[in-house]
């Protein structure tokens, strides 16, 4: 027994409540990232209360598709990227990889964008900031215990819980803020499809779903768990979109209405009900460390899914440095998201440009977990029932028509100009 | 943990292994590149196309092909392999016009290799490692076709990617041997487990390094194919949390024989973390020495002197003989490891001495015990002693253990040098671990 364990297991024993209530809560929460914040907070500025009806059904599709997610893990104790090399054809499960590899690598492209940018509102070029820390998660993670560096950055990122606060405290007007909540309503300019695309694709992440299979199946946890795990999912995914949409309202009152969100500096301005004049320095800190947490995590865990997925070197390395595959490619990830996010242009555009790219994969992602936890070979008395079949079914289709119809405006844009 | 070393028998015992033969490795055909060809009755007559293969599951070392299924019309028919006249990469022709074209079933001895093996996960004993199946390969070996090697290189997945005209020439890049495989259970015969005996070459370590990267339900076969001993001692090797997780998994059964097979303190770790429920279930079904041990330890807080000590102790009256002394040794033979001496009690079981192993041997056989009680006196520790207090008394006592005594003077077990190892030894020692719990 190792010090280290000590120390979790006296935690777990301590917050037994809390060690229960735990991956579904980690997961959903993860979606309050970069690109999480980037694209509410964009949301808030542009259309004031005008997304929050989005975010209600979103919210309906995130607790059914990682509740499906959950009970994959708990029913068969693999992961979701093992599960679709061994049911599903080869060519079929590499389209499914490939499309995840993209998805979370214009994840991490966020990533970097996020810390580039809190790192201009702290006063640091990012063409130095960003290659700095790259290479510096890249060690952290090859050579260090990347476990201390975690629990820092999930410490700093809970910076973020100071929006709900900000969103009382900035004077909203509630009623409207409730009316756009329960009724209704899209605006069909193509801007406002683009921005609901991406706030898809930034609340249901491909990434999440994976994380929560991985995390179920982590914790051991089987069929007779499914309540406990059920109610995890459900808590933690309206858990993450309230404060989602305290993040859409905190900004709404602060600077709604005023057009598209163009620099982390305006995005800012929503907590000055909360820090006032440091509202700026508080901000750049929890986005530095939610990005960090996310840029280490986010390639690591594709690595892993992938290198298993292959079947390679998952395996008996001690130190996975010695892993060719694997350490190939979390570098490339981390290389290539570095590089994206220090092309020039504007990093809330790049931010929400990439939540548009995870929107358009979401749905075929989607596609896989339903396909999965219909399958009653695989999930036996676990398969989807009727209703539920129905129910995850409608949640799919939108996203998916939705992605098509803005992938197709957005192409037409391109030509027609 | 020196234990582990039961298991290092020469790394390959007295087995051929086929795909090491070069009449075998030039004439392996790969399914993969089957899949899809022409099944042909003459040069020019098809009569289908080749689906699957098919082998008999019935634990023999290089399992035997028994048909192929093949595509005919919309049907899946099955081919058996007497019919067939030339199997070779390219070229599938059968001997009989005869065909039975109803659906094929799978027996339930058989297992159909593209459905139950290939992009499945699979243990490489030799190379100790976790695989996945990315090609099978076929041999004919003494008239028979049979399963004789895995594929799992990356080129082989990319050859399975591409057009169908790149599949026909296999070429071979990473071949496992079969007789090297485990399988983990899956579909059909292979539900069943049929441990390969080539398991019992790997160390606890290793074993402990398998378990660690595979998911749950493949656990579960693999410490299903291993006798109690084996798995006990694979299970004390792994992470605290991936090892409460295998437990959970087994049932209190299966998980009971194999904590009963642990020295007490480590079957009081292992227990200590579960919750009070499960850990019951299986504390309830150990034989009732280990129960009585395991309870006491437990009873310690665990990072104390009582919760990492073991209760195994040899002990011995004054007056009886070094020759009777050695020969109740002999008794604790399971337990080696965990003895380096001999607890001297008077007639209420309160200490007097520890007696090293080395005093012992180098004494007259005829000589009462009691004529070795002297100076050094051994150190004694309290159960509720810390850690740091356990370092100083190991230490100044500059001996391999150190003994824990009640209030009352009577031994309560013994901590070994090793166990103090363990408990300092940090986490990150293994990184791999960590980042598997993201």
């Amino acid at each position: 027994m190792r010090l280290d364990q000590r120390v979790r297991r006296q935690l777990r024993r301590r917050l037994g409540v809390l060690a229960v209530i735990g991956p579904g809560l980690i997961a959903a929460n993860a979606g309050n990232d970069a690109g999480g914040i980037a694209t509410y907070a964009s949301a808030g500025a542009q259309y004031a209360y005008r997304t929050l009806f989005v975010m209600a059904l979103v919210t309906i599709a995130l607790v059914v598709v990682q509740e499906m997610a959950a009970r994959i893990g708990a029913t068969t104790g693999n992961g979701l990227v093992s599960l679709i090399r061994e049911q599903f054809s080869l060519r079929v499960a590499t389209f499914s990889i490939v499309c995840l590899l993209a998805a979370n690598l214009g994840l991490v492209v966020s990533e970097f964008a996020g810390i580039g940018a809190a790192m201009e509102l702290l006063g640091v070029s990012r063409y130095i900031a960003v290659p700095v820390i790259a290479v510096g998660v890249w060690a952290v993670v090859a050579f260090g215990s990347y476990r201390y560096a975690e629990r820092v950055f999930i410490l700093v990122s809970l910076v973020f819980f100071a929006y709900p606060i900000a969103a009382v405290l900035g004077h909203p007007h509630w009623r409207e803020a409730a009316t756009n909540t329960v009724v209704p309503h899209l605006l069909a300019n193509r801007s406002f499809l683009f921005l609901t695309v991406a706030l898809i694709g930034t609340t249901i992440t491909p990434y999440m779903q994976l994380y929560q299979t991985a995390a179920v199946v982590e914790r051991g946890a089987s069929s007779s768990d499914l309540r406990a795990i059920r109610i995890d999912t459900i808590t933690g995914s309206v858990f993450a979109n309230l404060i989602s949409m305290a993040i859409i309202v905190a900004t709404a009152a602060a600077i709604g209405g005023r057009g598209p969100l163009t620099s982390a500096a305006d995005a800012a301005q929503a907590l000055e009900p909360v820090a006032g004049s440091s509202a700026k320095t508080i901000f750049a800190v929890g986005l530095l460390g939610a990005s960090l947490l996310a840029a280490a995590v986010v390639p690591l865990a594709t690595s892993y899914a992938l290198a298993e997925a292959i079947g390679v070197e998952r395996s008996v390395s001690r130190r996975f440095r010695d892993a060719k595959v694997f350490m190939g490619l979390f570098t490339g990830q981390i290389v290539i998201g570095a590089a994206i996010s220090l092309a020039p242009g504007n990093l809330i555009d790049l931010l929400i440009n990439m939540q548009f790219l995870n929107g358009l994969i979401t749905p075929v992602l989607l596609t896989f977990i339903l396909i999965l936890a219909n399958r009653h070979k695989l999930m036996g008395p676990n398969t989807n029932t009727p209703a539920f079949r129905i129910l995850a079914t409608i949640c799919t289709v939108t996203v998916a028509i939705l992605a098509v119809v803005v992938a197709a405006q957005t192409v037409l844009g391109w030509t027609g100009q | 943990m020196g234990r582990n070393l039961k298991f290092s028998l020469p790394s390959r015992p007295f087995v051929a292994r086929l795909t090491e033969q070069r009449r075998v490795r030039d004439q392996l055909v790969s399914v993969a590149g089957l899949v899809g060809r022409p099944v042909r009755l003459t040069d020019d007559v098809e009569v289908g196309r080749l689906v699957d293969v098919v082998v008999r599951w019935s634990g023999e070392r290089y399992p035997a092909v028994t048909g192929l299924v093949a595509r005919v019309g919309r049907r899946r028919a099955f081919v058996p392999i007497g019919d067939v006249a030339v199997l070779t990469g390219a070229v599938v022709t059968l001997s009989s016009s005869r065909l039975d074209v109803r659906d094929f079933e799978r027996r339930d001895s058989e297992v159909v290799l593209m459905v139950d093996i290939v992009d499945h996960q699979l243990v490489d004993i030799d190379g100790v490692q976790v695989v996945r199946a990315s090609d099978l390969y076929l041999a004919n070996v003494t008239g028979q076709v049979r399963l004789v090697g895995v594929e799992v290189g990356v080129r082989s997945l990319l050859r399975r990617l591409g057009p169908a005209r790149w599949r026909a020439h296999a070429t071979p890049d990473r071949v496992i041997d079969w007789a090297d495989i485990h399988t983990l259970g899956g579909g059909g015969a292979m539900g069943a487990d049929r441990p390969n005996r080539e398991l019992r070459r790997l160390r606890a370590g290793d074993l402990a390094d398998l378990l660690e990267a595979l998911a749950q339900p493949q656990r579960r076969h693999l410490v299903n194919a291993l006798d109690n001993d084996m798995a006990a001692d694979a299970l004390e090797e792994m992470d605290q949390d991936q090892r409460d997780a295998v437990l959970r998994n087994l049932g209190p059964d299966r998980a009971a024989a194999i904590v009963a097979d642990m020295e007490p303190d480590e079957a009081a770790e292992a227990l200590r973390d579960l919750d009070d429920a499960e850990r019951e279930r299986i504390v309830e079904r150990l034989p009732e020495a280990a129960t009585t041990a395991v309870r006491t330890i437990l009873g310690y807080r665990d990072h104390s002197a009582g919760g990492i000590m073991t209760t195994i102790v040899v002990l011995a009256r004054p007056q009886e003989t070094v020759a009777v002394v050695i020969e109740r040794l002999g008794e604790f033979a399971e337990h080696r490891f965990d003895i380096d001496a001999v607890l001297v009690v008077d007639d209420d079981g309160r200490l007097v001495d520890d007696i090293s192993l080395f005093e012992l041997v180098t004494t007259p056989r005829d000589q009462p015990v009691g004529g070795l009680v002297g100076p050094p006196w051994p150190i004694v520790i309290g159960p509720e002693a810390g850690i740091d207090e356990i370092i100083d008394a190991v230490v100044s006592n500059r001996r391999g253990s150190v003994v824990v005594a009640g209030d009352d003077g009577r031994p309560l077990g013994r901590i070994m040098a090793d166990d103090v190892v363990d408990a300092l030894t940090p986490a990150n020692r293994r990184l791999h671990r960590e980042v598997g719990e993201q």
